[in-house]
C-alpha cells in the first residue's frame, strides 16, 4: 500500500518534538482566533506567518494549517454565547446555537459542533490523502495552456464568489495582477513599473501585502466602532458539554451530510468554508424531520454547519497543494508563504516534497484530536479570553504587523509598504472592494503571466491554443462562464429594474 | 458610496490607460520568439481601464447616493488616531528601538485612546514588548533597531 507507506512517513515527521509543538501552537491560536471576533483565520494565517520563517518549511505549514483548522473549530464558542460570529464561517451557527444557548443547551451545541467538528475535519483529510495524489498525477500532463486555463478559474471563481459586488471583486483582482508585474520580469529580465526604486527590483513582497490588507486594514476598519459584547452565562464543564444520546442520534445524519456537502464545496476553486457552512444549513433545513424546529434552537443547525467548515478547510487544501490554485482567500495567503519559503505548490509537490506533505496531512489527523479534547474539554479557558478587550486585541495585532512585516527582510521599507496596504485594505473592506481576490491574483500574477506566455509561444494560433486542447478548452470556457453569470445577471437587472441597480 | 465609486473609478480608469501605455512603450510587447514583457500588463491595463469604464457607467446612472461609507466624528478621530500612531510608531522605531517604540505606542493607544487604567496599559505594554523580544529577537533572531538606548 503506497498511501499507507507515505502515511508512515509522514507520522514519523508528525511526530518529531518540534512539530507536535507547533501543531499545538497552531491550534491553541487557530481556537483562540477563530473564537475572537474581528480576527479571522486570514488574518491569523498571514499574523503569523513571520513567525514560520525562522522554522523548517514543514513545520511552518503545520502550524498554520492547524491554525486554520483550529479557528473553523473556535468560531462556534463565539457564535453560540455572543450571537457574533468570531469569523465568517460560523455566521450560521449563531441562528440554532444562540438560540439553544437562551434555552440552557449552550453546552450541548458546543459539544456536538466539536464532535462533528472532528468527525467532518478527520474524514476531511482522509479524503483529501485519498484524491490529492490522484489529482496531482493527472495534473502532471498539464502544459503551458492548461496551467494558464486552470489559474484564470482559479481567478475567475474567487472573484466572482468571494463578495457581493461582482465588478468591484474583478477590478480587485486586477489591481492584484497589475501589482504583481512590479519587479524583475523572471523570462527576459527587464525590470518594469519599478519608479527607478531600488527597493522595488523584488517586487512587491507577499508578506507587508497580506500582514497590511488582513491584519492592519481590518484593525482600521475595527478602530471606528467601540464594541461591547455580552457573554451568555451559561455552563459548559466537561460533563455539559457532551451531548446525550438523543442529541447525537438527531444529529449524525447531518454531520455526515455537511462533512460530504462542504469538503466537495471547500475543493471546488472559489468556494470556502463560508458558502459551505450556507449551503449545509440550507441543505438541513430542507431534509431534516425537525425542520420546524430551524431557527429556534435545533441542533442540526449548528451540527451541519459546523460539521461542513471542517470539512471545507480540508478540502480548500486540496487545489491549492496539487493544482497550485488556492480554493479560498486563507489557503491563498498559505500558498504565499509556501512560495516564500521555496516551495512550489503543484502535481510535482507530491514527487519532490513527500515529507512535506505527508508531515502535513499526518499533522492534520493530530490537530484535530487536540482540537476536539481542546473544543470539549477546555472551552472556559477560551471563554476567558472572550473577555480580553477588543482594544487590546487590536493595539496588540498593530505591533504584531509592525514586527512581523519588519522581521522578513529586517528592513523599513517592507513596513512601509505593510502600511500602504493596511491604508488600501481598509479603504476597500469600506468600499466593497474585495482584498481576497486581490491577494490571490498577487500570488498567481507571475505564475499565470509565464504559462500564458509559455502557451503562446507554443501556439500556432495565438490564444485559441487555450481551446485547441480539451482539458484547457474545458477549463478556459468554466472561467469565461464564471464570468459572463455575474455579468448578465448585471444586463438583467439594468433592463428589468434600472433604479435598483446596486 | 455613489461618489466614491465615480472617482475610484475615474482613478483606475487612469492607472489603467497609463498601464498599458507604459508596457507599450518602455516594455518589447512582441518580441523573436513570443511575447515579451510588455504583453502581459497591456492586457491587464486595459482589462483594468474596461473594468473602470463600467464602473463609471454604473455610477453615474445610480440615482442612489448610497449608504455613508467615510466615518465620521467620532468614529473618523479613532481612525485617524489610530493610524497616526502606527506612523508614529514607524518613524520613532529606528531611534528609539523596538522595545521602547512597542511600550509607548501601547500605553498612547490604550490610555490616551481607549481609556484603559495606567496600570492595565502599562502592564500590557511592558509585557507585550517583552514577549516580542523573547519570540523575534531571541528565538527568530531579528536584528531590530536598538536605537539610541541599546534596546
Amino acid at each position: 500500500m503506497d498511501i499507507l507507506a507515505n502515511l508512515a512517513l509522514g507520522f514519523s515527521i508528525a511526530f518529531s518534538p518540534f512539530n507536535l509543538m507547533m501543531a499545538f501552537l497552531g491550534v491553541i491560536l487557530g481556537t483562540l482566533i477563530g473564537a475572537l471576533p474581528g480576527v479571522g483565520p486570514v488574518s491569523g494565517v498571514a499574523l503569523l506567518l513571520p513567525l514560520t520563517f525562522g522554522m523548517p518549511p514543514t513545520s511552518g505549514i503545520i502550524m498554520l494549517a492547524a491554525l486554520y483548522a483550529g479557528s473553523m473549530y473556535g468560531g462556534t464558542i463565539t457564535s453560540v454565547l455572543i450571537n457574533t460570529p468570531g469569523e465568517s464561517a460560523s455566521v450560521v451557527t449563531c441562528i440554532d446555537g444562540y438560540q439553544m444557548a437562551l434555552r440552557g443547551r449552550a453546552g450541548p451545541a458546543l459539544g456536538i459542533a466539536a464532535i462533528g467538528s472532528f468527525v467532518a475535519g478527520t474524514i476531511g483529510v482522509v479524503l483529501l490523502m485519498g484524491m490529492s495524489p490522484l489529482l496531482a498525477r493527472w495534473a502532471l500532463s498539464f502544459g503551458p495552456p492548461e496551467t494558464f486555463a486552470l489559474m484564470l478559474l482559479g481567478l475567475t471563481t474567487v472573484t466572482g464568489l468571494t463578495g457581493e459586488n461582482a465588478l468591484k471583486g474583478y477590478i480587485s483582482m486586477v489591481l492584484g495582477l497589475m501589482f504583481s508585474m512590479v519587479g524583475f520580469d523572471l523570462i527576459s529580465g527587464d525590470a518594469r513599473y519599478t519608479g527607478g526604486i531600488n527597493e522595488m527590483l523584488d517586487g512587491i513582497d507577499f508578506l507587508p501585502v497580506a500582514v497590511g490588507l488582513f491584519g492592519l486594514g481590518e484593525v482600521l476598519a475595527g478602530a471606528e466602532q467601540t464594541v461591547r459584547q455580552e457573554i451568555l452565562n451559561a455552563r459548559y464543564g466537561l460533563r455539559d458539554v457532551l451531548p446525550s444520546v438523543a442529541d447525537w442520534v438527531r444529529s449524525r445524519w447531518a454531520i455526515a451530510r455537511g462533512t460530504v456537502l462542504g469538503f466537495v464545496i471547500g475543493v471546488l476553486p472559489g468556494a470556502g468554508p463560508t458558502i459551505a457552512t450556507f449551503l449545509a444549513y440550507s441543505l438541513e433545513k430542507k431534509v431534516s424531520p425537525n425542520r420546524a424546529e430551524f431557527g429556534h434552537g435545533a441542533i442540526e443547525g449548528v451540527a451541519a454547519p459546523e460539521s461542513a467548515n471542517n470539512a471545507a478547510s480540508a478540502g480548500a487544501m486540496v487545489p491549492m497543494l496539487t493544482l497550485g490554485i488556492p480554493g479560498s482567500a486563507t489557503t491563498a495567503v498559505m500558498m504565499g508563504g509556501l512560495m516564500m519559503w521555496g516551495i512550489r505548490p503543484g502535481p510535482l509537490l507530491f514527487e519532490k516534497n513527500p515529507d512535506f506533505v505527508w508531515g502535513l496531512i499526518a499533522s492534520l489527523y493530530i490537530a484535530n484530536v487536540m482540537l476536539v479534547i481542546l473544543n470539549i474539554g477546555f472551552i472556559p479557558i477560551f471563554v476567558r479570553a472572550l473577555r480580553i478587550p477588543y482594544s487590546i486585541l487590536m493595539a496588540l495585532i498593530v505591533v504584531f504587523c509592525i514586527t512581523g512585516a519588519y522581521s522578513q527582510n529586517n528592513k523599513l521599507w517592507d513596513v512601509g509598504q505593510m502600511l500602504v496596504f493596511g491604508v488600501i485594505g481598509y479603504g476597500m473592506r469600506k468600499l466593497d472592494y474585495s482584498p481576497a481576490a486581490m491577494t490571490l491574483a498577487l500570488v498567481l500574477g507571475p505564475l499565470a503571466e509565464r504559462a500564458l506566455r509559455q502557451a503562446l509561444i507554443i501556439s500556432d494560433a495565438g490564444v485559441l491554443i487555450l481551446f485547441q486542447r480539451p482539458i484547457s478548452a474545458v477549463l478556459t470556457t468554466l472561467a469565461l462562464a464564471a464570468v459572463a453569470v455575474p455579468v448578465v445577471r448585471g444586463l438583467l437587472r439594468l433592463r428589468g429594474h434600472p433604479r435598483s441597480l446596486v | 458610496m455613489r461618489r466614491a465609486d465615480r472617482v475610484g473609478a475615474v482613478i483606475l480608469l487612469l492607472f489603467g490607460v497609463w498601464f498599458a501605455a507604459v508596457a507599450l512603450r518602455d516594455y518589447t510587447y512582441w518580441g523573436a520568439t513570443g511575447p515579451g514583457p510588455g504583453f502581459f500588463p497591456f492586457w491587464l491595463g486595459l482589462a483594468m481601464a474596461a473594468l473602470a469604464a463600467l464602473l463609471l457607467v454604473r455610477a453615474v446612472r445610480e440615482t442612489d447616493p448610497g449608504p455613508a461609507w467615510a466615518p465620521r466624528g467620532r468614529g473618523l478621530a479613532r481612525f485617524l488616531s489610530v493610524l497616526g500612531g502606527v506612523v508614529v510608531f514607524v518613524v520613532l522605531m529606528p531611534w528609539l528601538g523596538m522595545a521602547l517604540t512597542t511600550v509607548l505606542f501601547l500605553i498612547g493607544i490604550l490610555r490616551l485612546l481607549e481609556g484603559h487604567a495606567w496600570t492595565t496599559a502599562v502592564s500590557v505594554a511592558v509585557a507585550t514588548a517583552v514577549a516580542n523580544w523573547a519570540i523575534f529577537t531571541w528565538w527568530l533572531r531579528v536584528p531590530f533597531p536598538t536605537g539610541v538606548l541599546g534596546f
